[in-house]
């Protein structure tokens, strides 16, 4: 089944604050998934691995120690969490590369490392061992699949143009299982019913058979 | 000669109260009065390829709109609807009508997937080919009139037309890629779309036509021979209602950027006009012609609730004021809008104050209609946190925005009574009572001014120097409230200045600013968080659409 781009951002913000991330970070979460989508990543699927990962877990353990040199966690970082610093952090860019040691599923920076490029208006570049991923901050160039967790990752300015980039698409097409996932989370954000709750929805108790 | 005074844009804090806001009227920036200027202006073609719906009223019919560039079509399924199913709510489960804009014309296998699922609404599944998805229930006492009449081989009652306004009412009408529908995304670059709503605003247009159609076909299918043809005058008399719920509150939250460009646009129309230094005969004699048109627009206005039965006596009251100041005031000399405007501004309700600043645009089409193309929200790099600013500019973006909540305790229960939720049963946006129901670990952020009080406090003792990258690692709870802060630099319309979330709320105000722009009349609450409004009433139908008819239906035509 295709998923509109509008689908895949709604359900991906209510899954990642069911997730337990705050509002502020499943609005970028699902921003970031959409980007993925939008430049024919499987973007559904790599939101749906790192929830898995994370869920349960003490999210400050996940956020980075320390901005100051390499990017920590204790010991694992989110891509999430540290991908929006990443993004918050791009004014470091042209002094320095960021190194980031030990992330979740490195796929889910690149929506925040184009950020950091539109903000830049400058290209900027992933690389994580020999896979090279270049953005403008609108599509995508990469030459392999990054792995599921990376030792080291390292952002930096790029001069090469973004060539080569992937096709940009206007659908989504996530495995059932990835999008089930995804939706089981976001059921948590739904307060279950009760009788109160339905009495004071929009209308209830009132005809429309007039 | 008047020297020309540039009248500034009025100031937010005035504007984006809830009780101004939930008095805003149309005007000629209102999205279906841009989409018919724009049908009209471009010479648009319709046609109805197919209309094939038996003598119970079941069966579907296909409306298309040949712009200069594309076709859009309207596919209708006509559904025999027992009496016990009829609610206009998310909630209910068939309608008597369901409705898809496809982009194109569809062919039998497109009508075929679409019979499938459209019918179902939100248990259905759509395309990238459809924008949008609808579904309408009569008005039954309406509807019984004016078949019974039109069988009897006589016109409807002008009373009862005027009693309900609509022979259908729609409920959601859902857009931008909603249940598998296109994106926004797919389709904004379109000149016919760039204006906000404009696929909805024809899906609702060509289903007033397709109503007008049905109602027609019953009463020959029931009357035969000796049936009457429903008089043309009464027919552009009888609009679409709509019923709204909650789900639209959220939206203009979920939208700052979007919603205060559409504040913006009509601010900026409001401050042109009053600049005018002075006004031509042709003007005057406009603005005075729909004043009085205005009046049978207000006269024919009904509703059942105390509050709107209140606001609708205050917005008498002022149109009667305005007409006895009508009669002496000047409206030629001295910035002649100006000081209307300031007049209002002491002699009217916030109901009057607000008719007469839609009221004074009219005149004015070169000056305003150009706005129009201001009110889409293009500017996709606002929600991008710039992570450089200093905490202490973050700070003071963020006392800006919601300066005025100073001084509310959020401690007090009343001061957050409410919270809103997302309902596990239906997936239906939802407020309750914070202190009696257990619906706060549910809530959705839609108290933007409770969270920046917070945002406040945990910035406070951070070096105003260091960079809000720096914050936003120890606290990413207050990401949504920096970002919102950021992009108030350019959305000075974007927050609300009054608390969403306190007992005395009442979202209605919310959702009647935003159907204000839509264009929407006769503002109808059924509660505090439930309004009927009607559409396109007054509007010519596709045949009669020309550019002398596309402008000012909105407001009835004077007795002769």
């Amino acid at each position: 089944m295709s998923y509109s781009l509008n689908e895949v951002e709604g359900t991906s913000k209510k899954a990642t604050r069911g997730a337990g991330y705050s509002w502020g970070l499943a609005e970028e979460a699902a921003k970031a998934t959409r980007f993925l989508c939008r430049n024919s990543c499987d973007g559904v699927a790599a939101l749906a691995t790192v929830l898995r990962e994370t869920d349960g877990k003490n999210l400050t353990d996940l956020t980075p120690q320390s901005t100051d040199d390499d990017w920590r966690g204790a010991p694992v970082l989110c891509p999430l969490i540290a991908g929006a610093s990443v993004a918050d952090h791009a004014f470091l860019l042209p002094t320095k590369p960021l190194i980031l040691n030990d992330v979740i599923c490195p796929e889910l920076l690149l929506p925040f490392v184009a950020l950091a490029a539109s903000q830049l208006e400058q290209n900027v570049a992933l690389t994580c061992g020999e896979i090279h991923c270049v953005t403008d901050g609108k599509s995508l160039s990469l030459n392999g699949d990054l792995p599921d967790r990376a030792s080291m990752v390292s952002i930096q300015l790029e001069s090469a143009p973004c060539s080569n980039t992937n096709p940009t698409a206007d659908r989504a097409h996530p495995a059932p299982e990835t999008w089930a996932a995804l939706l089981t989370l976001a059921h948590r954000t739904y307060a279950p019913a009760t009788a109160e709750s339905r009495e004071k929805g929009a209308g209830a108790g009132l005809t429309d058979n007039d | 000669m008047t020297k020309q005074e540039q009248i500034s844009r009025r100031d937010p804090a005035r504007v984006m109260r809830l009780k101004r806001l939930g008095s805003l009227h149309q005007c000629r920036l209102s999205f279906m009065r841009t989409l018919s200027r724009r049908m009209a202006g471009e010479g648009w073609k319709f046609s109805r390829p197919v209309f094939d719906i038996d003598e119970k009223g079941v069966g579907h019919a296909v409306y298309s709109a040949h712009g200069p560039e594309r076709t859009y079509s309207l596919v209708a399924f006509a559904h025999d609807l027992p009496a016990e199913l009829r609610s206009d709510r998310v909630i209910a489960e068939a309608w008597d009508c369901t409705f898809s804009l496809y982009d194109g014309v569809p062919d039998t296998a497109d009508i075929d997937r679409l019979r499938q699922n459209v019918p179902l609404q939100e248990a259905g599944r759509i395309s990238k080919t459809e924008l949008s998805l609808s579904r309408a229930n009569r008005s039954v006492r309406l509807w019984a009139h004016v078949v019974d009449a039109l069988t009897a081989g006589e016109q409807p009652d002008p009373e009862q037309i005027d009693q309900v306004g609509y022979l259908m009412r729609t409920t959601a009408v859902y857009g931008s890629g909603k249940f598998g529908a296109a994106d926004r995304q797919m389709i904004e670059d379109r000149e016919e779309l760039l204006a906000p709503f404009q696929a909805e605003m024809l899906s609702v247009y060509l289903t007033r036509t397709f109503v007008r159609d049905l109602v027609q076909h019953m009463a020959n299918a029931k009357g035969g021979a000796q049936t009457a043809t429903l008089d043309a005058a009464i027919a552009r008399r009888l609009g679409i209602g709509n019923s709204t719920g909650l789900g639209m509150a959220p939206f203009i939250l979920n939208h700052p950027i979007l919603f205060s460009n559409w504040i913006m646009a009509r601010e900026e129309a409001i401050a042109r006009v009053r600049s005018v230094a002075k006004a031509s005969d042709e003007e005057v004699a406009r603005f005075r012609e729909l004043f009085a048109r205005s009046e049978l627009l207000v006269e024919r206005w009904r509703s059942a609730h105390p509050t709107q039965i209140e606001k609708l006596a205050d917005l008498r009251r002022d149109l009667e004021a305005l007409r006895a100041h009508l009669e002496t005031a000047d409206l030629q000399e001295n910035n002649p809008w100006n000081r209307l405007i300031e007049w209002s501004e002491d002699a009217l309700s916030e109901e009057g104050q607000e008719f007469i600043a839609s009221l004074i645009l009219e005149p004015y089409p070169a000056l305003v209609d150009g706005l129009t193309q201001c009110m889409a929200d293009k500017n996709k790099d606002a929600f991008r946190i710039d992570g450089a600013m200093p905490v202490e500019e973050a700070r003071n973006l963020i006392s800006q925005c919601f300066g005025w909540a100073k001084g509310l305790s959020w401690g007090e229960h009343e001061n957050c009574a409410r919270a809103w939720y997302v309902s596990e049963e239906k997936l239906e946006p939802r407020m309750g009572e914070r202190f009696e129901e257990p619906i706060a670990d549910y809530e959705q952020p839609l108290a933007p001014a409770r969270d920046a009080a917070a945002a406040l406090e945990a910035l406070d003792g951070w070096d105003g120097t260091v960079p809000v990258a720096s914050f936003l690692l120890k606290h990413p709870e207050h990401r949504h409230t920096v970002r919102r802060a950021q992009m108030s630099r350019v959305a000075p319309y974007g927050e609300i200045q009054d608390n969403t979330i306190s007992s005395e709320i009442m979202p209605i105000d919310m959702l009647r600013a935003k159907l204000s722009f839509f264009g929407a009349t006769h503002f109808d609450p059924r509660s505090d968080r439930w309004v009927r409004i009607c559409m396109y009433a007054g509007a010519p139908y596709p045949e009669e659409l020309s550019s002398e008819s596309a402008e000012l239906w909105v407001y009835p035509e004077l007795p002769e």
